[in-house]
């Protein structure tokens, strides 16, 4: 009955729309998830990794945005997130698979999925992306970066490089990696020219990670440090962690500064001329000029598994790999939590979508 | 699910199509009959038991998995049709439930569970499907239910063979011999059973198939008795299993999917029986074995492996101390091997002691009381108990009632497990209590059960459990959950002119959650329901089969979209007797499963089959 009636209504409604106005479009309606914030799910067991938009005003999150306006899942675990002015790459690791969708509706546009094995983050130059893939987690020597045509949204070709490519980022046509060394440890940085596709390798700490330039174009690469385990998997040593400063002239690294013993940061974030990193239940901040580390932390945070800084405020997500996680917002003037919100499971990566 | 009722309702007034399962009411056996684990019925008073004969089980012979799914309240969770495959009872964890072999425990040393889809059934007599704690009895893990897999030897004059080929779609073959031939004195049966299938079917709504989800498997069964004497009998148990499996894979991207399982599991069994007036005893000795290679790509000769080795001895003496009073004492000895190629050769061993009075009043009352004690070289466990009792209530009409203490030990990955085991794990416990009415008639059976069950210590994998090993996925015994429920099922036979109509239901109703968190457990429905319809005119037999599962969610916060929906599957079938005669029986069936080519989801993102066809020829000579 309800049905009949609804379509007698809309049958109603349409004719009155046609008649008075031709471009009534309302059925299509697309949701706009622009001025607010992405953050990626990666997802766990059973549960598909997510992307959660968060309005601008930190006001009620929508969950599961790709799920909601394509009927589909993304499996696990969703590792990465890239931009074009108008898509986004979502990269999702276990299923091989980069997901280009509209970048503002959340439309699908394509799939990726021939030529990438384990991609896990991706950086756009003009009309190319670029995707760090692990390969076959078995195989140590067939990692690779995947040059992808973004007009075919296909892989054209793969550049190899060492074991365990992590963040991508691109400056001046050259491509700079952390190799953070997949299921094992690596302590690289490989630079690709663009153009020639010749690849220069930098040695820094054990996991680099995360890793951005300065306005002076000095890049800074945060290694994690490894735990050394026996062969029960039980622990003798660990490396240190650290933070390089890389000149990208010459490729060499101008200065380290290294953490403690068994101190294992995490979560490098830059803001202008300040750099900030997670260690134990804080996050730290030092200037890029610094040469040594902070004494004090800046905040007290718990344990968060993804941060991002943005005028002045910490976003940090507290993650939980079997319910939604918290992203927590503070103010760092005052040093205050302004604002607890739910998104996705596991959840780890913060875009800004301006 | 309008068009299902629609059907039923339908198959209900015109008397149509429908169904041939219609065995389980009455119990013909006439004959001497010899089961291993004689003491089963007895050890269930007071409890909820369902028995599936062999013509339900050949009636479903597709897996275990669907079997149980047709044909019981219990909740699987098949990683797509074919792959990895766990059950629930009464909204417990999958290690909770218990497969009993001729008696013995058979779930895996290394993760507490049994695949339902690395086990067949079809050269079993039956299967004995008991809600409710077992542990008494079977150990570890018989916490939610315990499901029996059972064969029978029958001492009297007889010469059977009986072949069964079937052929569906999906390139779907199976086929199986029995023999069994018995004189008064000795016995012998003797089953074999292929089964393969490319089980390539298309996922509906996507252009992909279940790529990389083919099986095969071999099984072959001995089982001989001979009569020492009058008062003693000598049973020995043999199966072999051995299987190939392919784990297809999961969208967006099922393509990748190339792991391939291979198990090989043997079991020997010997049971020597006495009995002489009043005293009754069993020895038992044992010998399990279990063998996995897994390789995460098929295409490369590397694999992993894991292994365990078990060896029981179980000795069971009762005596009747006076008409209705009978005392039973059941010691066991059990010790394990069990290693992988990522955790070295631990022995487990294990002497348990288990006293059980019983007493049978002649007006129809009995009960049982019952203890046990473990000794276990890795942990302490709890001293368990259990109480069960039926009574009639009102002519056809019978309570019954039970209350227990049941455990399961952590497995070995949880405690062994490099970098993520724990040592410090102690069993979990579960209490729980339950009591039901049940009504017989000759052509009817109704029942309805009510029960709680509240489990401590549940050992569960949480991130960064251990607080010296930060971020790392570690097993504690953390979480408190109760559940409490309530099931109905009932069977009601029509007859009229020529036909039997047979009506099968069942319909069980759970709210389990966690104690801590107020949330519904993961993979748990809150509805499940299925039946079967059965209609038989001469030479004709027809059935259908519905099944309805309930919404799960699959994040501990109970958040809707990462929910898998509630579907309900139905199949049909028809069998034809093409002749039957004293000394030879010829039967012809057609099945369709899925009948209304259903989307529907087990496990996140991996679809099960559409609507497919099998054919079978079932001949006895």
């Amino acid at each position: 009955m309800t049905i009949n009636k609804f379509a007698i209504l809309s049958i109603a409604l349409s004719t009155f729309f046609i008649s008075c106005n031709d471009d009534s479009d309302t059925m299509d309606l697309e949701s706009d998830y622009s001025n607010g914030i992405l953050i990626t799910g990666e997802g766990s067991g059973a549960i598909t990794g997510s992307i959660t938009f968060v309005p601008q005003d930190l006001s009620t999150p929508s969950q599961l945005i790709y799920k909601t306006e394509n009927d589909s899942e993304l499996g696990t675990h969703l590792q990465s997130m890239a931009f074009s002015d108008t898509r986004a790459y979502i990269s999702v690791d276990n299923q091989h698979t980069i997901t280009v969708v509209d970048r503002y509706s959340f439309k699908e546009i394509a799939k990726i999925n021939s030529q990438l094995e384990h991609p896990r983050y991706m950086t756009v130059v003009g009309t190319k992306g670029y995707s760090t893939n692990w390969g076959s987690t078995a195989v140590d020597t067939d990692d690779f970066i995947a040059v992808i045509d973004l007009n075919s949204n296909t892989v054209e070709k793969t550049i190899s490089v060492g074991l365990g490519p992590e963040r991508i980022i691109a400056r001046d046509g050259k491509l700079y990696i952390s190799h953070k060394g997949a299921f094992d440890v690596n302590n690289i940085v490989s630079v690709i020219d663009i153009e020639t596709e010749a690849v220069v390798e930098i040695t820094v700490g054990d996991k680099p990670d995360e890793l951005f330039f300065d306005a002076n174009g000095n890049l800074f690469v945060l290694s994690e440090g490894a735990v050394e385990y026996d062969s029960n998997w039980n622990v003798i040593g660990n490396t240190l962690g650290s933070i390089a400063k890389i000149n990208s002239q010459t490729n060499t690294v101008m200065t380290t500064i290294n953490f403690g013993d068994e101190e294992h940061p995490s979560l490098l974030e830059i803001d202008g001329d300040n750099l900030y990193y997670f260690l134990n239940t804080e996050v730290y901040t030092l200037k890029t000029s610094d040469t040594s580390l902070p004494t004090t932390p800046l905040i007290e945070t718990g344990g968060i598994y993804g941060m991002a800084i943005r005028d002045n405020q910490l976003y940090s997500i507290v993650a939980s790999f079997s319910t939604l996680s918290d992203l927590n917002v503070y103010d760092l003037s005052s040093k205050s939590l302004i604002e607890t919100l739910e998104v996705g499971v596991a959840a780890s990566k913060i875009y800004f979508n301006d | 699910m309008m068009k299902q009722i629609t059907v039923i309702v339908f198959c209900l007034l015109a008397g149509q199509v429908c169904m041939a399962q219609n065995d389980s009411l009455v119990n013909p056996l006439g004959e001497v009959v010899v089961v291993a684990d004689s003491y089963n019925k007895e050890n269930s008073i007071g409890y909820k038991v369902q028995r599936l004969n062999d013509s339900v089980l050949l009636a479903n012979q597709k897996s275990f998995t669907e079997l149980l799914r047709y044909n019981t309240t219990i909740y699987l969770r098949e990683y797509g049709a074919g792959g990895t495959s766990t059950a629930r009872f009464r909204g417990t964890s999958a290690s909770n439930t218990s497969v009993v072999w001729n008696g013995i425990n058979i779930n895996s040393v290394n993760n507490g569970q049994t695949g339902f889809n690395s086990l067949s059934v079809n050269l079993l007599d039956n299967i004995v499907i008991r809600s409710g704690g077992g542990s008494i009895k079977y150990g570890s893990g018989a916490v939610g239910g315990t499901i029996h897999l059972n064969n029978t030897l029958s001492f009297e004059n007889h010469f059977s063979n009986q072949i069964i080929s079937g052929v569906g779609s999906y390139q779907t073959f199976q086929n199986l011999y029995k023999l069994s031939y018995g004189t008064p004195n000795f016995t012998i049966k003797f089953g074999a059973e292929m089964n393969q299938s490319n089980n390539d079917y298309p996922w509906l709504g996507t252009s992909f198939d279940n790529e990389n989800g083919a099986y095969e498997n071999v099984n072959f069964n001995l089982y001989a008795g001979l009569k020492v004497s009058n008062a003693s009998t000598l049973s020995l148990y043999l199966s072999t299993y051995e299987a190939t499996r392919h784990f297809s894979g999961e969208l967006p991207n099922p393509s990748l999917a190339k792991e391939k399982y291979k198990d090989f599991n043997q079991r020997g069994l010997l049971v020597y029986t006495y009995r002489f007036g009043k005293l009754k005893q069993d020895l038992k000795a044992a010998y399990l074995t279990q063998e996995y290679n897994y390789y995460a790509d098929k295409n490369v000769d590397n694999f992993d492996y894991g292994a365990s080795k078990t060896y029981l001895l179980n000795y069971d003496l009762s005596y009747k101390l006076t008409s209705t009073i009978k005392l039973e004492s059941l010691s066991e000895y059990t010790s394990v091997f069990g290693e992988t190629n990522k955790i070295q050769e631990h022995n487990r061993r294990q002497f348990s002691q288990s006293l059980i009075l019983t007493q049978d009043f002649s007006n129809d009352i009995s009960y049982n009381i019952k203890v046990r004690k473990d000794f276990n070289s890795d942990y302490e466990i709890p001293l368990i108990a259990a109480f069960g009792i039926e009574f009639p209530i009102l002519g056809a009409i019978r309570g019954r009632m039970n209350a227990s203490k049941n455990y399961r030990v952590p497995s070995y990955n949880d405690l062994y497990w490099p970098g993520q085991g724990n040592a410090e794990l102690i069993p979990e416990t579960a209490k729980q209590l339950s009591t039901g009415v049940i009504l017989t008639t000759k052509q009817t059976v109704v029942e309805m059960d009510l029960y709680i069950i509240h489990t401590q210590d549940k050992i569960s994998w949480v991130p960064g459990g251990d607080p010296e090993r930060p971020g790392v996925w570690v097993p504690i015994n953390i979480d408190a959950v109760k559940n409490k429920g309530i099931e109905f099922s009932g069977q009601q036979q029509f007859y009229f002119n020529k036909s039997t109509i047979d009506v099968k239901a069942s319909y069980a109703y759970v709210l389990a959650k966690d104690v801590a968190t107020d949330k519904f457990l993961i993979f748990t429905p809150k509805h499940s329901f299925n039946t079967n319809l059965g209609w038989s005119y001469k030479r004709w037999e027809s059935f259908y089969q519905f099944v309805y599962t309930g919404k799960v969610y699959t994040s501990e916060d109970n958040i809707d979209l990462f929910s898998i929906s509630s579907f309900d599957v139905s199949n049909i079938g028809v069998n034809y007797i093409v002749f039957s005669k004293k000394t030879a029986q010829l039967q012809m069936g057609l099945k369709v499963n899925n009948l209304y080519n259903e989307v529907y989801q087990t496990s996140a993102r991996r679809p099960m089959p559409n609507r497919n066809f099998n054919i079978q020829i079932n001949y006895k000579f």
